[in-house]
């Protein structure tokens, strides 16, 4: 057998150790299992026994069919049944029974074919459960394990919690000279407490998916009450982004989409968002979860009689049925028959299961599961629980499900508005009326009488009572037929005015309330339908009638609990809310343990039982059971509480450890977690300073962009669980960091470490962006530098030229050239200006903007200066413009410091193009753009925005363009070192170390000096400096440190 | 299993926890049942992995011809069918619309005639596929069994008629083989500046296996790799730098978790992104073909330089180590329910040339013993005439119960014939291959077993076929 992962392994592992076990095999033990999974199907399972030969009995094998008996007791090799087996003639088609099988199949015959107690005289029909499968560790019940000698444990063990008592106690069973001396030495301990810093970190994102800021942080470090930790998670418990964050966790396992899947189309979901938003409000108010689950499995059957409007609450319940309503259903999109209605229900069932039962209880549909002891009548049990409320021969599509949250009043105020405006229509029919009677006579006027009055009495007939010669008379003259969709070409005002009154009805219309619906699963009342048995699952070939009942093997009695048909207290049957009482009471030994696994998984990375949906045969055995099932227990006895089961985990030492090299072995070594895709977009975000942290409402859009890859549409900032899941159109970015693309659900996510996150992260828009926000971020916010800082940087290479300055002067026309530059000092966020204000009490409105500005008297022109960054040809155009018809205008000059004055503009109300062809400059030459007022200062805004071109010798073309190149002051190089620390407190919520600071110098400065080499490293808008911090920022937003949590 | 217990875990100890091969070692030794074992997470990874046994291929380009080419009309001359041109047929058909049915047989409107040594019958249609028709294994006995478009295309990629969700067989071969190539992604798709195919995205998809299996779509037009440039402003130095103190950040970082593989996962996998820089744009400039090569794909003539290149680039692909490359057309051009006269001749003047150019130019380079090339659509048409009116409108309707698709290299017999259809092209009756023995037998080729290449999901173990019947089709095979 090929095989490639661990989980194949643990099986083979087994079978192989089997047979060379001491103990002989029994039949109930270890061929039972074997026969499940390869013969059951058509030799027990059903009344249908191909060749007659029935396995599930020892006697019934040695009687054995058609061909005789099967086995031969002590003779392997006179077996039938294993000659058959071994020449892959059985089982038929597939030939899968390994060799190590075979082999325990071959022991057990040669050790007399045992059986573990005697076999009943009679068995009923199908294949039963043994007392093997039920004893398996899931289906047990849940007891909370003891805790003898809970005090023997020293001090130093760190015993905080008994999770940490009983992962001590497990790691002690596993070592071999284990007692309390070794846990006492430090042989078998916990890591080290992972620091304060780190501890806060990885609480934050635990719980509420979002990094802290510097100042949270920092108030966290300086707290000095011993209680901090306990505070600490109290604030996150608290936070309104821990419904967000753990919502998105359940939202997974739900299979939640904004779109119907199925078929290509993939229409959207509208309204499955209100879906959404109740779990993270139900989330976040700490609701119970049996509750919670109860809510969603039968919202509607405790939501009580609908009087007149919905209630709140009524309206809560039955979004929380969206739970029931997130599977891919594409009978709403052309596949309403049979097979489209039965997957809907096979998914919901499927989602059911492996997310509240732990089983894959999906393997049950077809026949007997193969290696669970679910049978094929549990399946449809569980079925029979949800067909009333998804029969699929009474079906209804998506639109017929949902529920409109109209209230009466809305109803009669949408009634009102009609009203007003069919009035509107009344009034424009009249006009209407008269204006096609105005241009039919028009239009008669054309000809002549007779003609004209039997046109006339043609075009008046009605349509169906046209004489022959009336018909004939219109086609003749076709443009006697005015109808109100030409009407416009004979009265053209007529119809601008009929428009007026068609723009006043939509108004009118648009004041109506908006209706909003939820997406619901609803039972109608008294429809209780039959459930049949599907054979192999074909619902052409319905069996028997199954009742519902519950899991066989998760019932203590040995038998399903059966669930009243129809429950008489409520219009429904009662069937759903039956099912989640019997799901969260305490004898089912699974619902507990699955969810607080789950839970597990999520702050450790891994669950106790790593197959978060398969706590059956194929799936893992717990790794800690104690630590399982004294968790579950607890989150029961604290009345379901998520908030304290997350308290209890956090509280534990083995959470609290240190993910660095350990220094001593653990008892439970944890790992680092990568961030999940949407943490990572968001943890992005918050770093920037974008992310908006508005709760709920409807999923933000997404587009294709001109590269094809799905992308959020435009700049919307809010958490990544907002952003709408499109099944076909997963967004590129959350795809390639492993969110789910929901097929169906998601039970748990891989990691996976390719190259195209990392393109993504080098290359791609988004993060580039945020680059450039965190970057200006840091500069908005670096504190000033102090000595130490200034003499880091002095080594970097300072900027030789600014290439872009704004000042105010004026420009001699005896030497030709600018008499005076004076830089503006004051910088408004989008002008330069002299000073606080504008107008300035001594320099009025001297202004320059991005397109433009404003000069003051003659001698305080504008002057925008560009300096040649290389030597060329320049050629200039643009633009001068001035908007007032007040005042005389202003002049532009463009003044070359090498050969003065190359051109001269005025404008006054209008504007004029401004071209230079061919001025030869070199490196550090000035190129004014002065305005002047020419003679009065009023009303004199103008707009100049210019092209330069600059080709030169050897490099490629340069193209500025005076308005993308606009900037503010430029960031001063002694300002870096304090941007490099904001810009690690907000990345990696910590200050850089000294090494870091020499590195991070280091690079800003051999980028500045790549980037003064090479101008074409600078994007549009950005400085020298600001690139290369912005590039430092990019680096920090996809490094390890920034993906992984410690 | 043709290596050993040990050697498997020596080759394959980067991919499993070291716990659990902590474990497995001491099982070994030991055979003890043993205690709860903590199972690591699944990792997977690209690296190259020991097929099952020697393998004959290693890699394949698939020219998927989305719709369902018609056999009688193409790769399989029914001269009954001809002969009762116009008369009643008398089986059942299965017809997919209604509206159109007819019963009146078509005849094909087009001349047969043998090709090359072997004499394969092809039609007038495919002149340059009769060129290369002793390279070639024709399979005129394929059966879905469905009519549906969908639903038979996923039978073919994932293994189950109309089931979605489930892995590719590139994914497959991926998961099995890993890549020959860490500078390329190892599967990639090549679309249609035409629009997507029938089924969109999920002819690529990777369904319960991670993204790491799923295709590269090369886009129809530049960018043909996302991401892959960088912007303008950051292109060479700037980019070099960044990435120079990134990966000391991020070694500088792993020193603390010595025992973090995935942290030493993502910087090899930032140092593949950046060879991916160069290596992608190479791959994909075929202005280093020569003129000769060009031309021979038909790059030279505006009917066929839009398939050409891609089929051109396909060749590249693999040249550099890329296992798996699929060619799709836009939406389903070989859907011929009308005006089979004029809709047919043009599909076919558009992908004839350049296909049977990239089975030459491998032959040429010596690359087509190990690279297999796959020719065909999903399902293929009926024998009776879809009414459209007149008779110049007639198609055909859709038929999966027999249909025709080629292979070529990689361990496939050429120039042969396998399999027929009844006399009237309607369905397959000897030697039937489903999709499930296609893909037993490329995996064969590629050394792995159909049913031992199995992957953990929902509890379950799943190969390519979900335990349905398969069987490798010796016949065909070298």
């Amino acid at each position: 057998m090929r095989i490639l992962t661990p989980i194949i392994l643990t099986t083979i592992g087994f079978n192989f150790t089997v047979a060379e076990s001491a103990t002989p095999p029994t039949y109930e033990r270890d061929i039972r299992p074997i026969f499940r999974a390869h013969c059951f199907d058509c030799h027990g399972a059903t009344d249908e026994l191909k060749g007659d030969l029935d396995l599930r009995l020892v006697r019934f094998i040695q009687k054995g069919g058609e061909s005789g008996p099967a086995i031969s007791l002590g003779a392997p090799n006179k077996s039938f049944l294993l000659e058959r087996i071994r020449s892959s003639e059985m089982p038929p088609g597939e030939g899968t029974v390994s060799d190590a099988e075979i082999a325990i199949i071959e022991k057990w015959i040669a050790t007399g074919a045992k059986t573990a107690r005697p076999e009943p005289d009679s068995i009923g029909p199908g294949l039963g459960i043994t007392e093997e499968e039920r004893s398996f560790w899931s289906f047990q019940p849940l007891h909370k394990p003891e805790m003898p000698g809970h005090e023997s444990f020293p001090e130093e063990a760190r015993v905080r919690t008994p999770i940490d008592y009983f992962l001590l106690k497990a790691a002690m069973v596993n070592s071999a000279n284990a007692d309390s001396v070794s846990v006492a030495n430090g042989q078998i301990s916990f890591a080290e407490d992972a620091s304060r810093r780190t501890l806060v970190i990885r609480a934050y994102f635990d719980l509420t998916g979002l990094p802290p800021s510097p100042n949270e942080i920092q108030t966290w470090l300086n707290d000095s009450k011993d209680d901090w930790y306990d505070r600490l998670l109290t604030e996150l418990l608290a936070s309104p982004h821990y419904g967000e964050h753990w919502g998105r966790h359940w939202l997974d396992v739900a299979g939640y989409a904004d779109s119907e899947g199925y078929s290509t189309a993939d229409s959207e979901r509208p309204w499955a968002w209100k879906y959404r938003d109740w779990i993270i409000r139900s989330l976040n108010q700490d609701m119970p979860f049996d509750r919670f689950i109860t809510e969603q499995l039968a919202g509607d059957e405790l939501a009580g009689p609908i009087n007149g409007d919905l209630t709140p609450q009524q309206i809560d319940m039955f979004s929380a049925t969206g739970f029931l309503r997130m599977a891919a259903d594409g009978t709403g999109s052309g596949a309403n028959n049979p097979e489209g209605r039965n997957q809907v229900i096979a998914d919901t069932l499927k989602i059911v299961g492996t997310s509240l039962l732990g089983m894959s209880l999906q393997c049950a549909q077809c026949h007997d599961h193969r290696y669970d002891p679910i049978p094929h009548t549990d399946y449809f049990a569980i079925r029979a629980v949800f067909e009333p409320a998804l029969d699929w021969k009474a079906w209804k599509v998506p639109n017929a499900r949902r529920i409109s949250l109209y209230t009466a009043a809305d109803k009669k105020k949408a009634a009102e508005i009609e009203q007003e405006a069919r009035k509107i229509a009344a009034e424009k029919l009249v006009k209407q009326t008269g204006y096609m009677q105005q241009a039919l006579d028009q239009e008669l006027m054309k000809y002549e009488e007779p003609l004209r009055a039997k046109l006339r009495d043609a075009y008046e007939t009605v349509k169906g009572e046209r004489s022959d010669e009336q018909k004939q008379l219109l086609t003749k003259h076709p443009s006697v037929n005015i109808s109100t969709g030409t009407l416009y070409q004979y009265l053209p005002k007529a119809a601008e005015e009929l428009k007026k009154y068609d723009a006043k009805m939509a108004e009118t219309r648009a004041k109506k309330p908006v209706e909003e619906f939820v997406r619901a699963l609803i039972e109608p009342p008294n429809h209780a339908p039959e459930t049949k048995l599907f054979h192999r699952g074909d619902h052409q070939q319905p069996k028997q009638t199954v009742t519902p009942a519950s899991l066989s093997v998760a019932s203590p009695t040995g038998q399903p609990i059966q669930f009243q048909l129809n429950n008489e207290n409520f219009p429904t049957t009662g069937r759903r809310l039956a099912f989640a009482q019997w799901l969260a009471s305490r004898d089912n030994p699974l619902f507990a343990r699955v969810i607080v696994n789950r839970i597990w998984m999520h702050h450790f990375g891994q669950g106790l039982v790593s197959t978060p949906a398969d706590f059956g045969k194929l799936g893992t055995k717990p790794s800690h059971p104690k630590v399982l099932d004294w968790l579950a227990d607890e989150f029961i006895s604290n009345g379901w509480s998520l908030k304290t089961l997350h308290r209890t985990i956090l509280s534990s030492t083995a959470w609290r450890q240190s993910k660095a090299k350990p220094e001593t072995r653990s008892a439970f070594p944890i790992s680092l977690q990568r961030l999940e895709a949407e943490t990572l977009r968001d943890r992005m975000l918050a770093a920037s300073g974008q992310l908006d942290r508005t709760l709920f409402g409807r999923p933000t859009k997404i587009k294709e962009d001109d590269t094809g890859q799905v992308v959020v549409d435009g700049t919307q900032t809010r958490r990544s669980m907002y952003i709408q899941v499109r099944r076909s159109r997963p967004v590129a970015m959350l795809q390639s960091f492993d969110a789910p693309v929901m097929e169906t659900n998601c039970e748990s996510r891989p990691s996976s470490t390719v190259a195209t996150q990392s393109l993504m992260l080098l290359n791609g828009q988004f993060i580039l962006e945020q680059a450039a926000k965190l970057a200006d971020r840091a500069r908005n916010e670096a504190e000033p530098p102090d000595a130490e800082q200034i003499e880091l940087v002095k080594h970097i290479r300072r900027p030789e030229i600014q290439e872009w300055q704004y000042g105010y002067g004026s420009y001699d026309e005896a030497s030709n050239s600018t008499e005076s530059f004076t830089p503006l000092t004051h910088w408004s966020g989008s002008r330069w200006q002299a000073g606080n204000k504008l107008p300035d009490t001594s320099f009025g409105y001297v202004s320059l903007h991005a397109t433009g500005g404003h000069p003051d008297i003659l001698g305080r022109d504008v002057i925008r200066r560009w300096t040649a960054p290389a030597s060329g040809r320049v050629q200039i155009v643009g633009n001068l413009s001035h908007g007032s018809p007040n005042g005389d205008g202003v002049r532009g000059r463009i003044v070359s410091s090498r050969t003065g004055a190359a051109g001269e503009w005025v404008a006054f109300n209008g504007g004029s193009d401004t071209p230079v062809n061919g001025l030869d400059v070199e490196p550090g030459d000035t190129i004014d753009f002065v305005t002047d007022c020419r003679t009065t200062h009023t009303s004199d805004s103008f707009n100049w925005p210019v092209t330069i071109k600059l080709t030169a010798v050897g490099l490629k073309e340069r193209v500025v363009d005076s308005k993308d190149a606009f900037h503010g002051p430029a960031a001063s190089i002694d300002t870096i070192p304090g941007q490099i620390v904001r810009a690690w407190q907000l990345a990696f919520c910590r200050r850089p170390s000294v090494d870091e600071m020499q590195l991070a110098v280091n690079f800003v400065a051999a980028q500045v000096e790549t980037l003064q080499r090479t101008p074409t490293g600078i994007p549009k808008g950005q400085t020298v400096t600001g690139q290369a911090v912005t590039s430092l920022c990019q680096t920090l937003l996809s490094a390890n440190e920034f993906l992984y949590i410690e | 299993m043709t290596i050993s217990r040990r050697e498997f875990l020596n080759q394959n100890a980067m991919g499993i926890g070291s716990v659990a091969l902590a474990w497995l070692l001491q099982t070994e030794r030991a055979h003890a049942i043993p205690k709860n074992i903590p199972k690591p997470n699944q990792k997977f990874d690209l690296r190259p992995k020991q097929p099952d046994f020697e393998p004959s291929a290693k890699a394949m380009i698939s020219l998927f011809q989305h719709g369902g080419p018609s056999h009688m009309d193409l790769t399989d001359p029914k001269p009954e069918l001809t002969k009762f041109d116009g008369t009643d047929y008398k089986e059942d058909v299965a017809y997919s619309f209604a509206n159109a049915a007819s019963k009146k047989l078509l005849g094909t409107r087009w001349k047969f005639r043998k090709h090359g040594e072997c004499g394969t019958e092809l039609s007038e249609l495919l002149p340059e596929t009769g060129r290369i028709a002793d390279d070639i294994c024709l399979i005129r006995s394929m059966h879905t069994g469905a009519n549906g478009h969908e639903v038979s295309i996923r039978y073919f990629h994932g293994g189950i008629p109309g089931v979605l969700g489930r892995p590719h067989l590139a994914s497959w071969l991926l998961y099995g083989l890993g890549a020959d190539t860490q500078d390329l992604p190892a599967y990639m798709v090549l679309t249609d500046p035409g629009g997507q195919p029938v089924d969109n995205i999920n002819n690529w998809s990777s369904g319960f296996m991670p993204p790491l299996f799923q295709g590269t779509v090369l886009r129809p037009k530049e960018p043909r790799v996302l991401n892959l440039d960088a912007p303008a402003h950051l292109k060479g130095e700037p980019q070099a730098q960044n990435l120079k103190l990134l990966q000391t950040l991020n070694r500088r970082h792993a020193k603390r978790f010595p025992h973090e593989d995935d942290l030493e996962a993502r910087i090899a996998s930032y140092e593949l992104a950046a060879r991916m820089q160069t290596a992608a744009r190479e791959a994909l400039d075929i202005s280093q073909e020569t003129q000769a090569t060009q031309n021979l794909y038909g790059l030279d003539q505006k009917e066929t330089r839009e398939y050409g290149t891609r089929c051109l680039i396909a060749r590249r692909l693999v040249e550099r180590g890329v296992r798996f490359v699929q060619l799709f057309l836009a939406g389903q051009p070989w859907d011929n329910h009308s005006n089979l006269g004029t809709t047919l001749p043009s599909i076919c003047r558009r992908t004839d040339k350049p296909s049977a150019a990239l089975v030459t130019d491998l032959k040429q380079r010596g690359m087509l013993d190990e690279t297999i090339v796959h020719w065909g659509g999903e399902i293929g048409r009926l024998p009776v005439t879809q009414n459209q009116g007149s008779p110049e409108k007639h198609g055909r309707d859709h038929n999966g119960q027999g249909f025709s698709i080629w292979m070529a290299g990689g361990g496939f017999k050429p120039g042969m014939t396998y399999g027929t259809t009844d006399e009237f092209g309607h369905r397959a009756v000897e030697n039937i291959v489903t999709p499930n023995d296609y893909q037993a037998t490329l995996l064969h080729l590629f050394g792995l077993d159909v049913n031992e290449l199995i992957f953990p999901y929902n509890g379950q173990v799943q190969n390519i076929t979900d335990g349905r019947k398969s069987r490798v089709v010796e016949e065909i095979l070298t």
